[in-house]
């Protein structure tokens, strides 16, 4: 049953994809509507059957088509795989459903078939590669995924920021791509089979070179500093529900990618932990420092990114690291702790980037100094980004909470095991990511209190209208999931079958419930019921105005001044003087801008260097068609002489 | 859920709720006294919090639902994280109630609501407020967790009140627990809003994090928030209390043991609350962006302390 529902959910994703492409020229809403059901329906599918491996714990595979005797397009569906088809399928079903309306609303005439189409690929690419079942198959949807995303960020791409924000996605993408495929055939070379299978007599150079080499390539998809440039780049510029399926799922298919092959081909070693704590450790941390400097809505949804895949590295690196030192206990609570916020991290990141989509679309502007008020002009929508905001600051009682509590969990009580310099590794790790913990929640008090608060401090927001209801149906559900896994955290943890050391937040949520309501009665006996709207004391101004008030950068200074080690800035001033001794200023300019530390000093040297040796290299290309016959002759006669000589 | 962790829910939020308003007064009396005046009665902050119920409560018009749910909100999550510090007597703990990381998360839910309602007015106060708090409070995370871990690691537990208990029998025998006590005691300052981060009595713009913070509630809303902050306040002394001199600790549900601990628990708060009094006399507030380096002092200080544990 599994295999088949498998299938019916492949060949409704194709359908989405072929229906709009080949209807391409019909500017038509129903073919639009038919072709983002599909990714609903097939969620549907996925989700049945990703439940129901979960539950049982049964693996299926098959193959489909074999080509040759070494490789064949064959697929597993494990409790691991089935854990991550079940993030694709909510998030994408939620993505959908927003994303029939919301696409109603862009510009572009029938070129929207094509992005609906894509979206579908899309999807259909990243459910290959999570059940595909040997690591060529698993390259190859890799790229597809890869392959579709970019004509999904690029689909403005009239828009200068689009092309160069999608050209650097492309080629960030390729290198990540490039990486994983040499991590494959290190792998194959290592054990003589595409299939993703452990790998015996570990540790050696080789093996430890193929982990090394797969590691940058998931972190360049996953967006570990430092290789997480593109994140910032791609999202603000694609269109929100991409943004969506983007930041919520397909990061997650590069955590799927490493904790596969760690899981399943490699026998890790202490210090493979060790690297991976340390950069998720370094991208929670920085991460969030740069969200909070960040007022691009969407940018800012962009690092937060960075800073949640972080914390999913730190349960990976905790979790390798206990499996390395023999706790069996605590590396299973670092891996749940992982993989719940992989699932929650997917739910509340879609969540805020499909209502930041509406307030965009709302107030047409993303930067966030230029909202405000809007809680009362789009209620629906604020309260959606709220719930969205309380779980990614990791506050009870929400999903956020609880994966964060897991990995908390791992951390307190793992110092009693491990060995001295362990321990104080672990410490230190643990301070930093308390810091990265309470960060965040600073960051989306920014982003709630001026997107949603206070007065509207530009025309646009004060017109604001709330999104039709179809775009609060997807973000809906995805908030209603956000609630109920953290309220039933314990709960649900114990219907999978893990024991794990969380709270029964269950009776939390009641108690704060009960609480609440004790005291709203008692207040309702005693205390005066008057209440009345009028203007609050505002420093003698008769009302208030948006102008006063505090804004995101205001907010955000004293932290700016506390870490302005990390916000190195470089500032320019020009004076032009009357007199030669620059006694008499005329006129002068002064910028103060941010250091793009990494796209500085990492980015460009390297991208220089390739430019030098490109252009040597191009020498060779004259444009002389007698030139490259010499080349092919010349590489004849060499290859000749080399069989002649070896073979 | 038994009866037992009923009963205990009932007598501690009772309990804590009579008796924080005391220690606030208490405080403000040793201070007062410290600069040679009288000062307010022991029960001002009763009288105080009874005339803000009668008071009515004034919206401004550019305020939303969170200023309206978040005096509910705040007072419920610390009524709640009050339930994690056994003040009076220690049943079996329930469900996960009294974990360290959970009652920390707790006391930030709060905090978030508060920062929030901090800038909804539209008020550049509150918004200057909240900045300031949620800045403060993010950089003092690092070390209370590492004070935190440091106690779970002495300990040998995660929960509050396997701590308080296994400590119950007699005096702290480790010298740790002495250095815990004065990083515990650091962080009851800041979390607290006190000299020398916060000034608890002044309005000016150029002191106030917590005060600003509140600057826009009126009426039974302002009572609820003096209330919380109250609450946290006394749960906060609570838990260094308990964990130094957990002398008195009822452990079974007699009437007299409860009285006992009662009257135990206030005195023990009184001197503390005098403590605490004499070292905020003994201050002057500091600016604000000198805070990092007093706090970067506070985390190698508990640092020290694991270091101290670890290689022992």
């Amino acid at each position: 049953m599994i295999i088949e529902l498998f299938l019916l959910a492949i060949i409704t994703l194709l359908a989405g994809t072929i229906v709009p492409l080949l209807a391409v020229s019909v500017n038509r809403r129903y073919i639009r509507t038919i072709s983002l059901c599909c990714p609903i329906f097939a969620s549907l599918f996925l989700g049945a059957l990703s439940l129901v491996v979960l539950f049982s714990g049964e693996t299926s595979g098959f193959t489909l088509y074999q080509p040759i005797t070494e490789f064949s397009f064959s697929f597993v569906i494990d409790r691991l795989a089935s854990f991550f088809l079940l993030v694709i399928a909510i998030v994408s079903a939620c993505v959908a459903l927003y994303f029939s309306e919301y696409v109603e609303h862009m510009d572009g005439s029938s070129r929207r078939n094509i992005l609906c189409g894509f979206t579908s690929l899309f999807i259909l690419a990243m459910v290959l590669v999570v059940s595909s079942a040997n690591s060529f198959c698993f390259f190859l949807f890799w790229e597809l995924m890869a392959a579709s995303s970019f004509f999904l960020v690029t689909f403005e791409y009239t828009h200068n920021e689009t092309r160069k924000a999608g050209l650097f996605y492309f080629f960030m993408t390729q290198l990540s791509s490039l990486f994983v495929l040499l991590g494959i055939i290190m792998l194959y070379l290592e054990s003589g089979s595409f299939a993703i299978a452990p790998i015996h007599g570990a540790s050696t150079l080789p093996i430890t070179a193929a982990f090394l080499v797969l590691f940058i390539g998931f972190s360049i998809k996953a967006g570990i500093i430092p290789f997480h440039k593109w994140l910032p780049y791609a999202h603000p510029e694609s269109p929100s529900p991409i943004s969506a399926l983007m930041s919520g799922v397909m990061l997650k298919i590069a955590i799927y990618g490493l904790i596969r092959f760690l899981l399943d081909v490699f026998t890790p070693d202490l210090w493979w932990g060790a690297l991976i704590l340390a950069a998720g450790i370094t991208s929670a941390v920085l991460g969030v420092i740069y969200a909070l400097k960040e007022h691009d809505i969407k940018g800012m949804l962009a690092y937060s990114s960075i800073e949640n895949i972080g914390i999913i590295f730190t349960g990976i690196g905790l979790w390798v690291i206990f499996s390395a030192s023999n706790l069996p206990l605590l590396a299973t609570i670092s891996l749940l702790g992982a993989l719940f916020h992989s699932l929650n991290h997917a739910l509340f990141k879609s969540l805020l980037f499909l209502t930041s989509g509406s307030v965009v679309h709302a107030t047409h502007t993303r930067d966030i100094e230029h909202m405000g008020g809007l809680a009362h002009r789009m209620p629906y929508t604020s309260a959606l980004f709220f719930i969205g905001a309380v779980s990614i600051s990791a506050l009870p009682p929400l999903n956020g909470f609880a994966s964060e509590f897991l990995i908390f969990t791992a951390f307190f009580t793992s110092v009693a095991f491990v060995s001295p310099l362990f321990k104080v590794l672990l410490f230190i790790c643990l301070a930093l990511f308390a810091l990265a913990s309470t960060l965040s929640a600073a960051c989306f008090v920014k982003a709630f209190g001026s997107i949603f608060l206070a007065l509207p401090r530009s025309p646009q927001s004060e017109v604001a209208k709330e999104v039709p209801r179809a775009m609060l149906i997807g973000p809906g559900i995805l908030a209603a999931a956000c609630i109920l896994l953290g309220v039933f955290s314990f709960q649900i943890f114990g219907i999978v079958g893990f024991n794990v050391p969380l709270p029964d937040m269950l009776l939390i949520s009641l108690l704060l419930l009960g609480m609440g309501v004790l005291v709203y009665m008692v207040l309702y006996v005693t205390a005066s019921r008057e209440v009345r709207v009028s203007e609050t004391w505002g420093c003698g101004s008769r009302s208030q105005q948006a102008s006063s008030e505090y804004t995101g950068h205001g907010f955000s200074e004293p932290i700016d001044i506390i870490f302005s080690a990390i916000y190195r800035t470089r500032t320019k001033n020009e004076r032009v003087f009357f007199d030669l001794k620059n006694c008499i200023f005329r006129e002068g300019t002064g910028e103060i801008h941010l250091l793009k530390v990494f796209e500085e000093y990492l980015y460009n040297p390297i991208s220089q260097l390739f430019m030098q040796v490109a252009t040597k290299v191009s020498r060779f290309q004259n444009g002389c068609l007698d030139t490259y016959l010499l080349y092919v002759f010349v590489t004849v006669i060499a290859l000749i002489i080399f069989l002649g000589w070896f073979a | 859920m038994n009866v037992d962790f009923i009963l205990y829910i009932t007598i501690n939020t009772l309990v804590v709720l009579a008796i924080a308003p005391l220690f606030v007064s208490m405080i403000k009396k040793v201070k007062a006294w410290t600069q040679g005046r009288s000062g307010p009665s022991v029960f001002q902050t009763y009288a105080s919090l009874r005339k803000l119920l009668t008071k009515e409560v004034i919206y401004s018009p550019t305020s939303s639902r969170i200023m309206r749910i978040t005096p509910l909100i705040t007072i419920a999550s610390i009524l709640v994280a009050a339930l994690f510090v056994p003040l009076i007597f220690v049943p079996e703990p329930v469900g996960g109630i009294g974990n360290i990381i959970l009652f920390l998360y707790l006391l930030a839910l709060a905090r978030f609501f508060m920062a929030l309602a901090g800038l909804d007015a539209g008020s550049s106060f509150g918004g200057m407020g909240s900045s300031r708090e949620m800045s403060i409070s993010a950089i003092i995370e690092p070390t209370t967790i590492i004070v935190f871990a440091a106690l779970a690691f002495v300990f040998k537990t995660l929960n509050i009140f396997d701590m308080v208990s296994r400590t119950a029998p007699g005096l702290p025998a480790a010298p740790t627990l002495i250095l815990i006590s004065i990083s515990l005691f650091i962080i009851l300052i800041v979390e607290t809003s006190r000299i020398p981060i916060d000034n608890p009595e002044t309005h000016l713009e150029l002191t106030m994090i917590h005060e600003g913070m509140i600057l826009e509630q009126s009426g039974r809303n302002l009572a609820l928030m003096e209330l919380a902050a109250a609450v946290k306040l006394t749960v906060l002394m609570g838990l260094l209390i308990n964990l130094i001199v957990p002398l008195g600790l009822a452990t079974s549900l007699t009437l007299i043991g409860i009285l006992i601990a009662v009257i135990l628990f206030v005195i023990k708060g009184s001197i503390l609350a005098g403590i605490i009094a004499i070292f905020e006399s003994s201050m002057a507030k500091k600016r604000f962006f000198q805070l990092p380096s007093l706090f970067a002092m506070a985390f190698f200080f508990s640092t020290l302390i694991i270091i101290i544990e670890v290689f022992s």
